[in-house]
């Protein structure tokens, strides 16, 4: 039963039925169909309900540019995706499509009550129907408007499509593979240069697509067209096609969205949904064409009402005619053009409605000779119908003044107020725009890329003038490649170029007021809406677009913007240049999340590092934690235990007999050089000159803003050689500020930087059994406390691989830290464990590493500090050298700000009730009888169950800290206030007898 | 995302290769003891935060590791040139007149 | 989270009709930093001309020098030779000092070749792999993470990845092998 079908014409291949559903129902359609072009030929035009005020609508639209015809499509199991243009998805057999914006039925709708009220949607509702009560917001308003907000309903299950992305450089980029972009590419091929020919239609062809009567140098346009894309090809261009140019970004840089899987029934396997192609391109140009503008009068947005261009697309490209009965409404010579094909495909065109008084004479010619009624000089003042057009009011104008209505009935409407070129993309660059009088429309003006426009971009018009215009272009852009090229010329033959006038609204006899006159359709905004905007006292069109929401829906008002400026010009009494043009950005088209996202999603979300031990942590049932990049094992639960149980475990365990920790993750740089210790001396706040060969030291880092930017403990293998050890987040940051200060600072010094984090597998062992486990693995070297004592450093060989061993201790236990080359890290963590069971081992995560230190008042940069504490606040005065001569940061530290009184110093703090853990981040007050807002004088930067001191425990940044020893804090919680005494910072074992065993 | 010219490796590469360092010319004083507070906050913080030509660091991080200079246009976010960290600050005037040249075709 | 990979163990990783992706055995590594007036003493010492465009690679007698930077160059060669290159250049440092330091587990290598090598390397690589010659090398950026890339061939690339950063690279090749092959 598909009486729009036209036998044999179009590209759809008409021996291939293709069946889909829309809202519940099958419908047949043809490979090569859009569900729009389908439901058309199946005589569906009711496609969906407008989003303000429920109105039934069917396409405009054949393409990227529709704002009504938008469907929910469902791809199989979380496949579903809302607000997709019925006029761009191609059909499948088993796609199931639903329309939107309707309940129960898009034929019966409760939401159109709306239309009803419309006077409570006017321009600026949402700034005035919901401004008072106050009280009524959280209960009504919102709620309200959450329901009402965005089109389409969001999909509910997790996406399992993939999505690519890949970077591509090519010479010249061409967006649009219409005729002056087919052109463009030869030219710029034939001289010799990587082409990229993009288009977001599933086939290229552009306009010869829809116009096939054309004759191009004697071929038919679609002989010339598949002539022309095998000869491209064989010139190595490349040629994408459903393949949207979506941003054009600084540079040449511009970004293309290629959907890969949604036309298809079954995509390939490992094949992704998207392709996100970030593209630079030496000369990028612009061949995007130009888009239909609607004409403005009441009533002209009811299913059948379609852009007079886009019925010509439906009939030549997919064979299908919109209607039985249509009269054309136009301003423009185009619309002509589509009466025509329309009534040699069979169509009874009622009436070619033109606003001009004398449209062109050969156009009235061919009119009067295939018997169809013009009408000059009239205009349309109203449409009946209530899921489709029945009937068109038009009447005569003269002389200004509007003369009686005569209705015309039909079942299609095709309309046309002239044409816009597609200027988005250019827009994105900055690229400024020049209101041509002529076309009342704006083009190219002061180009800020290397970029050229090409065709109707530019506002020519024709295929005859796109393609060698594109021909010219092509050259152009070789040409400032530095390649010769000339710019082939053809001829065509039934060409169709035209010229139109351009409007506001069309005049009418009857109330504006009351005139459903919308200009954006997607958005409903009427012309009524923009001129209450003027009014109320918008002047800016910037001003005028958020208020009415004019072009703010997700079709960027493709085509809305020029009407909507031309009546807001209007209504301000000032020309259109003088009032401006709002800022298209991009996406230029509605685009998937998934592809932004690209590979970065589920494993790949994000870079994660892991350490040669890692593999044995999860095999070991360790929970992760991430560290910047890194993920780090963060506590090792056993039989059920839980966080808290795990960690109190493995904290008892290690004091008691014997921990092993996986330190690879810290940063490590090999300092070396015969400067070496001269430089060490300029970044760190200690003194290096006197450290000896085998000896460590604890270094404190700072900026030269006298803040603390990182500490490690760091040794000297040689006069010449340092091995730094920086905290986990901290090791690019801090090679990165060295590399700065030797680089741009200090250029003669004689010392070179090397990053070794990844060179070392580290292990650190912590516990009174330490000495023990590992003394028998120690080849060539006397570990002793005697000869090996604390912060001291030897190379060695540790179970047979050649190893830096530390004696270090991060907990105050006796400990050891040995690094291997990172090959070996797992083999050695496992001999270890084996070699540690007669010590009860027991491996522990950063959670517990956290807590021991903090046990001992051992600071975590960035925890304890955060860019504002300097070493005195921290309470390490004593790690800066006081006899130097100068080190990075030294001269801030006597800056008046940092030496004042009341600056924030870490301090401890302990619950009084002994049981209380505070919160890290919590705010301190000194009373907490105050008022709100309290005075806070500092917060919890740590904070712990501690096993060793059998209570909780906490370090605090707290004003004059130092000074407040003994003092009562409190500590304002949600539900209480917690009282809490400062303290030292060191909870446990502060002679340090635990180090010296 | 832009190109830089790394005058050191001497090739245009993506922006993705190069870490943004801060305004270029502003050298750490030789004796820093010497320095009055006033001086030292003006060292520390005080930049000129130019609309237009900015001369500024930049750090070829995924790539030869050195850090150099430019000036770039923070309206037009466009390069007007790069060069090595001991090079002699460009005059300006002589960068805009070139710059100009080399603009896009009308 | 990416699955686990056994660093250690050269083998092939993926491999489909357009690409195939291994990583390959351990070598001896060594970062070399020296001024201009070192280099003299340092190529003699390697016993090959060190090169001095960034980029650019010196090969001989199973030694693979890169320079990668201005005062900055990568050292590959056979395990056994580690020792040599170390004795020759601790040899010279009293006159010619610079900083020669061992980072042969710093970093582990993942060879690409095939028909879609270069397409594979442009899921990751933002640079234009045509400016690329056979034979050089370039320190860039794969998917956020800094590598070294060296194009041996027209259709073959080496990739050098600090081993932590390895599972992330090696899991996305992976992907793009079978995607290519999808193709
Ligand atoms: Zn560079």
């Amino acid at each position: 039963m598909t009486t729009f079908r036209v036998p044999g014409r179009g590209r759809v291949l008409h021996n291939r039925p293709v069946s889909f559903t829309f809202d519940g129902m099958t419908y047949q359609g043809l490979e090569g169909d859009t569900v729009a072009s389908a439901l058309i030929a199946n005589g569906v035009q009711l496609m969906g309900r407008s989003f303000k005020y429920h109105r039934p609508r069917g396409p405009m639209a054949a393409g990227s540019e529709e704002p009504n015809a938008l469907i929910g499509t469902r791809r199989g199991k979380g496949r579903f995706e809302p607000n997709t243009r019925a006029t761009v998805q191609e059909i499948w057999n088993g796609l199931e499509t639903n329309s939107q914006n309707k309940y129960p039925s898009l034929k019966f709708d409760v939401g159109a009550i709306n239309d009803r009220a419309y006077m409570l949607f006017s321009a600026g509702f949402y700034y005035k129907t919901f401004m008072w009560p106050r009280s009524f917001w959280d209960k009504y308003y919102e709620p309200f408007i959450r329901a009402a907000a965005g089109l389409g309903v969001s999909p509910s299950e997790p996406d399992p499509d993939n999505y690519a992305s890949r970077y591509l450089h090519t010479d010249v980029l061409i967006i649009g593979a219409g005729p002056a972009g087919l052109a463009s590419a030869r030219a710029a091929a034939t001289a010799g240069l990587r082409v990229t020919l993009v288009d977001e239609n599933s086939e290229p062809g552009g306009t010869l697509l829809s116009e096939p009567q054309a004759q191009i140098d004697g071929k038919p346009a679609w002989d010339w067209l598949s002539a022309e894309l095998d000869a491209l090809t064989d010139l190595g261009v490349r040629i994408m096609t459903r393949t949207t140019a979506i941003g054009y970004y600084h540079q040449n840089m511009i970004a293309l969205c290629q959907k890969l899987a949604d036309h298809q029934e079954k995509p390939a396997e490992g094949a992704p949904r998207e392709r996100m192609w970030r593209v630079r391109a030496k000369q990028v140009i612009l061949a995007q064409g130009a888009l239909e503008k609607p004409l403005v009068f009441d009533g002209n947005d009811r299913p059948g009402v379609m852009l007079a261009g886009s019925a010509q697309t439906y009939l030549n490209r997919y064979g299908v005619r919109v209607g039985n009965k249509a009269v054309i409404v136009t301003s423009h010579d185009s619309a002509w053009y589509a009466a025509f094909d329309l009534a040699s495909a069979g169509t009874q065109i009622e009436a070619i409605v033109d606003t001009r008084p004398t449209p062109n004479a050969d156009l009235i010619k061919e009119a009067a000779a295939r018997g169809i009624t013009v009408l000059p000089g009239h205009t349309a003042t109203g449409t009946s119908g209530r899921l489709r057009i029945k009937s068109v009011r038009v009447n005569k104008v003269e002389n200004g003044k509007v003369l009686t209505a005569r209705n015309i009935s039909c079942d299609s409407l095709l309309i046309c107020g002239g044409w816009t070129p597609t200027l988005h993309l250019f827009s994105h660059t900055k690229g400024s725009l020049k209101w041509d009088d002529e076309s009342q429309t704006f083009l190219p003006d002061r180009i800020t890329e290397e970029c050229q426009i090409a065709g109707a971009g530019r506002g020519l018009w024709g295929i005859a003038s796109a393609l060698n215009d594109g021909a010219v272009m092509g050259a152009a852009a070789a040409t400032a490649l530095g390649k010769s090229a000339t710019a082939q010329t053809v001829t065509v033959t039934d060409d169709r170029p035209g010229t139109g006038e351009s409007h506001t609204e069309l005049p009418t006899d009857l109330d504006p007021g009351k005139a459903r006159a919308f200009v954006d359709y997607q958005n409903d905004v009427t012309a009524k809406d923009l001129r209450l905007a003027v009014r109320e006292g918008m002047r800016s069109i910037e001003h005028v677009k958020r208020y009415t929401t004019n072009g703010m829906a997700t079709d960027q008002g493709k085509m809305s913007n020029i009407n909507g400026l031309n009546i807001a010009a209007d209504a301000l009494g000032k020309k259109q240049p003088e009032v401006g043009l709002t800022t298209f950005r991009p996406p230029y088209t509605p685009t998937s999340f998934g592809a932004f996202a690209g590979y970065h999603k589920g494993e790949h979300f994000e870079v994660t590092r892991k350490t040669p031990i890692d593999s044995w942590a999860e095999e070991n049932g360790a929970v992760f934690e991430p560290v910047s990049l890194w993920r780090r094992a963060w506590y090792f639960p056993k039989d059920g235990e839980d966080m808290d149980a795990a960690v109190r475990r493995e904290c008892r365990e290690t004091r008691k007999s014997l921990g092993m920790f996986d330190a690879s993750t810290l940063g490590k740089i090999e300092v070396v050089g015969p400067d070496a210790v001269e430089f060490m001396n300029r970044m760190y706040t200690n003194p290096w000159t006197k450290l000896a060969p085998g000896r460590t030291r604890y270094g404190l880092l700072l900026g030269d803003d006298g803040f603390i930017r990182d500490d490690g403990v760091i040794g000297r293998l040689s006069d010449d050689r340092f091995h730094i050890t920086t905290t986990t987040g901290g090791a690019a940051r801090v090679l990165n500020m060295m590399e700065d200060y030797l680089q741009t600072e200090w250029p003669d010094l004689k010392v070179w930087l090397t990053s070794t984090t990844e060179q070392w597998s580290t292990i650190a062992l912590n516990g009174p059994n330490a000495r023990n486990l590992i003394e028998p693995f120690v080849e060539g070297l006397d570990i002793s406390d005697a000869a090996f004592p604390h912060m001291s450093i030897a190379e060695c060989t540790f179970a047979g691989f050649p190893a830096r061993l530390f004696r270090v201790s991060f907990t105050g236990e006796l400990g050891f830290e040995i690094n291997v080359p990172a090959r070996h890290g797992r083999a050695l963590w496992e001999k270890l464990f084996d070699a540690g069971q007669k010590y009860d081992i027991c491996t522990y995560g950063t959670e517990t590493m956290h807590v021991l230190r903090a046990e001992k008042g051992f600071i975590i940069v960035g925890q304890d500090t955060d860019g504002t504490v300097t070493p005195y606040d921290a309470g390490a005065g004593w790690a800066i050298g006081k006899n130097k001569p100068d080190f990075v940061g030294m001269r801030a530290l006597n800056r008046p700000d940092l030496t004042a009184e009341g600056r924030k110093q870490l301090v401890g703090l302990l619950t009084e009730d002994g049981t209380s853990k505070l919160e890290e981040g919590a705010q301190i007050v000194l009373d907490p009888n105050q008022p709100i807002p309290m005075k806070m004088v500092g917060h919890v930067t740590s904070s712990y169950h501690s096993d060793a001191a059998g209570r909780p425990i906490a370090l605090a940044l707290v004003e004059g800290g130092h000074g407040k020893t003994g003092d009562t804090v409190y500590i304002p919680m949600p539900d209480r206030t917690i009282k809490a005494t400062i303290t030292g910072t060191t909870f446990y074992d502060p002679e340090g007898a635990r180090l010296k065993l | 995302m832009l190109l830089v010219h790394c005058p050191y490796c001497d090739e245009t590469l993506p922006e993705l290769e190069f870490t943004y360092g801060g305004e270029a010319h502003i050298a750490r004083p030789e004796n820093p003891a010497d320095k009055t507070d006033d001086e030292w906050r003006d060292f520390l913080f005080i930049r000129t935060n130019v609309k237009g030509p900015h001369f500024e660091r930049w750090r070829h991080a995924h790539g030869c590791g050195r850090f150099f200079n430019a000036v770039r246009d923070t309206v037009s976010d466009r390069f007007l040139t790069t060069y090595k960290a001991d090079a002699p600050r460009p005059d300006l005037a002589v960068l805009l007149a070139d710059a100009s040249m080399k603009e896009p075709s009308k | 989270m990416t699955a686990h990979v056994d660093l250690n163990m050269a083998r092939t990783l993926a491999k489909s009709s357009a690409v195939s992706v291994e990583l390959l055995p351990l070598v001896a590594r060594f970062s070399l930093r020296a001024g201009t007036s070192e280099q003299a003493a340092l190529s003699k010492a390697l016993g090959l001309a060190l090169p001095t465009k960034i980029g650019q690679c010196a090969r001989k007698n199973k030694l693979e020098v890169l320079c990668l930077g201005p005062d900055e160059w990568s050292i590959l060669a056979p395990e056994d030779q580690a020792v040599k290159i170390t004795d020759a250049c601790e040899a010279i440092y009293a006159k010619a000092p610079h900083s020669l330091t061992e980072v042969s587990d710093r970093e582990i290598a993942v060879q690409i070749t095939g028909v879609k090598a270069t397409d594979l390397m442009t899921i990751g690589c933002p640079r234009d792999l045509d400016l690329l010659p056979v034979g050089e090398a370039r320190r860039t950026i794969f998917d956020g993470v800094s590598a070294v890339l060296w194009r041996d061939g027209a259709d073959e690339y080496r990739l050098d990845l600090w081993r932590s950063f390895a599972p992330h690279v090696i899991s996305l090749l992976e992907t793009g092998c079978t995607e290519l092959a999808a193709e």
